[in-house]
């Protein structure tokens, strides 16, 4: 935890790609247990944002704190963080060359550092957390697409995070395929897991999320009780954006 | 009638090819002794093989020769005139397509036949005695299979040599630093830009008479096509491991992976299926430049195929040994191209574990 009792906590994060201002000074602090949902626009920095969080993007300029460590010091071991932290991507990233029960022990054996039996029982485990045991043996290629987000969910879970991250992880899916993996993530909430998901499911949102962010141009515009925020939206463009995807 | 058309065409190019053929067998095996006309032509009668020679040269001028073209050639253009005409009035697909095969067929016939009569019109007994003296190959078998076996090694040790020099490269040449970048794709360049026969006799006398190294030029011409091969495989491994997603260094980095880690669990498993095929078109490439040695020089029991050829050459005057050598060339490639074109239908054909993770 860092020292204000958050888990995360991104203090004047900017990001710039060559011209392109794309972070414009994101404050953000989440405390463990919290469900952040991050909506807005394309092109908002919604995905981005989350990236910094675990430094696939380097912000240009500001600081990121994950319990207790300043992950943005060149000097932090960030393998170390990272294990700590879980990502699941839109387009899966699943290792097309192992099984599903490999891509959840490779990272166990090679990075924790367990024994093979022990990496076995906790990638069944995993697997069975997200509804796959019986799909152990299979590759990437022979499973549909919200059963590979599914592995791919696992995958970062069975590293023990304290953190998950949602990249838009259901928008590669075809519609039928979305509920199984908003059903795990929701699942995921309800034990307690710290996330922050970027979505643009309205529905996880009100539903699932404690605390809902708007971004728009770089920058948070709205930020607040999902509930609330959906009833009285404040910000002119939040109203916009509601108004063509409601 | 688009069944006759299909099959006018394969008669007329049957016809040509297997008629040419055949009169040259038949030449071969009853004709009778050399003709003055031969003599005339310059073949001494009591040459070495300059029977051999005669009869292909008279098989080509014989009358059944010139008939055999001929009917070549007026089959060939019915099958192709009719087949032309007819092909967009056809109701089928199928019939279309024997229309348009027996056509196309027709015109090949005609262009072998006009080759051949063109052939004939120039000096055939001089080409033939050049190119042709079997005769003159005599003996000549062991020299040949060693000179092959030569060709393999340094082929061989060429290509493994250059796989482990351009894996090396690759991942220096990949690197984010420029200092570390620099110094690979200086090589890469430096043996990619300059002609193979400057470079082998250039680093044989570095490593001879600059490093002080004895060496024979067998070892020196291999260690040439291993460092040069080593740039080609380079550019083949840099092109494969930058054509995996970069989704999958990311999915491997945010599970704490180092670097390495991510290239040796998730990146080089999937680039090494993806890098096989054009590296084994690499290693046809080298066998066939392996002749460069000539550049060189071997010793007598080095001879690969091309110096083996050479010194026939050298000795009879006869160039009919480079046609065998050709020959030899195509008995080692043929397999191996076979072998990269299954290898590259088979990963195309998307076995499990090479196609890609978003679909």
């Amino acid at each position: 935890m860092n020292p204000d009792g958050s888990l995360v906590k991104l203090e004047n994060i900017h990001k710039w790609f060559g011209n392109l201002h794309v972070l414009k000074g994101i404050d953000l602090a989440v405390k463990p247990g919290n469900v952040v949902t991050v909506i807005g626009p394309s092109g908002s920095g919604k995905s981005t944002l989350l990236r910094t969080i675990n430094m696939l993007e380097e912000p240009t300029e500001g600081r990121v704190l994950f319990d207790g460590t300043e992950v943005t010091d060149i000097r932090t071991n960030l393998n170390k963080v990272r294990t700590q932290i879980g990502i699941v991507f839109q387009s899966f990233n699943l290792f097309p060359h192992k099984s599903a029960k490999e891509n959840v022990k490779v990272a166990l054996e090679k990075v924790l550092k367990l024994s093979d039996a022990e990496a076995e029982e906790r990638a069944g485990e995993q697997l069975r957390h997200v509804g796959l045991e019986h799909k152990a043996d299979a590759y990437p290629g022979q499973l549909s697409g919200g059963q590979q987000q599914r592995v791919a969910i696992a995958r970062a879970l069975a590293m023990k995070p304290k953190l998950m991250l949602f990249d838009e992880v259901t928008s590669a899916l075809d519609p039928e395929l979305v509920k199984e993996v908003l059903d795990t993530m929701k699942e995921l909430a309800q034990e307690g897991m710290t996330m922050v998901v970027v979505t643009h499911e309205m529905g996880f949102a009100r539903e699932v999320a404690t605390r809902l962010i708007f971004m728009d141009d770089g920058q948070i515009v709205e930020d607040g009780e999902p509930r609330e925020v959906f009833q009285n939206p404040r910000d002119e463009r939040f109203r916009a954006f509601l108004s063509h995807v409601l | 009638m688009p069944l006759a058309i299909f099959l006018a065409g394969i008669f007329a190019i049957a016809v040509v090819m297997i008629g040419t053929a055949g009169i040259q067998v038949y030449q071969a095996t009853s004709g009778g002794p050399v003709t003055s006309d031969c003599v005339a032509e310059g073949i001494a009668e009591d040459a070495r093989g300059a029977l051999g020679v005669c009869h292909i040269v008279e098989g080509i001028r014989s009358r059944p020769q010139t008939i055999v073209w001929l009917l070549g050639i007026l089959v060939g253009a019915s099958a192709s005139v009719a087949g032309w005409s007819l092909y967009k009035r056809m109701p089928t697909r199928r019939q279309r397509e024997h229309c348009i095969a027996g056509a196309v067929l027709g015109v090949q016939a005609m262009a072998m036949s006009g080759v051949f009569f063109w052939f004939r019109s120039g000096n055939v007994a001089r080409f033939a005695r050049n190119f042709l003296n079997i005769d003159v190959l005599e003996g000549a078998m062991d020299g040949f299979l060693r000179g092959a076996l030569n060709t393999v090694k340094l082929a061989f040790v060429g290509e493994f040599g250059g796989i482990a020099i351009g894996l090396v490269l690759a991942v220096l040449a990949i690197s984010a630093r420029r200092t570390v970048r620099a110094p690979a794709i200086t090589y890469i360049n430096f043996f990619r830009g300059t002609p193979l026969i400057w470079q082998l006799p250039f680093f044989y006398f570095i490593f001879l008479f600059g490093f002080d190294i004895q060496m024979d030029s067998f070892s020196a011409a291999a260690l040439v096509f291993a460092l040069n091969t080593g740039a080609y495989a380079a550019e083949v491994f840099r092109a494969g491991i930058q054509s995996i997603e970069r989704g999958q260094v990311e999915a491997a980095r945010s599970l704490g992976m180092t670097y390495l880690q991510s290239m040796r669990y998730a990146v080089v498993p999937q680039a090494v299926r993806r890098v096989i095929p054009p590296l084994m078109n690499e290693f046809v490439i080298l066998i066939k430049d392996t002749a460069l040695v000539v550049a060189i020089g071997l010793t007598a029991e080095n001879y690969e195929l091309f110096t083996f050829s050479r010194e026939i050459y050298s000795e009879t005057g006869n160039a009919t040994a480079f046609v065998a050598t050709a020959v030899g060339y195509l008995a080692i490639t043929l397999p191996l191209i076979r072998i990269v074109n299954a290898v590259e239908h088979r990963l195309r054909s998307g076995l499990t574990g090479v196609v890609g993770a978003a679909q």
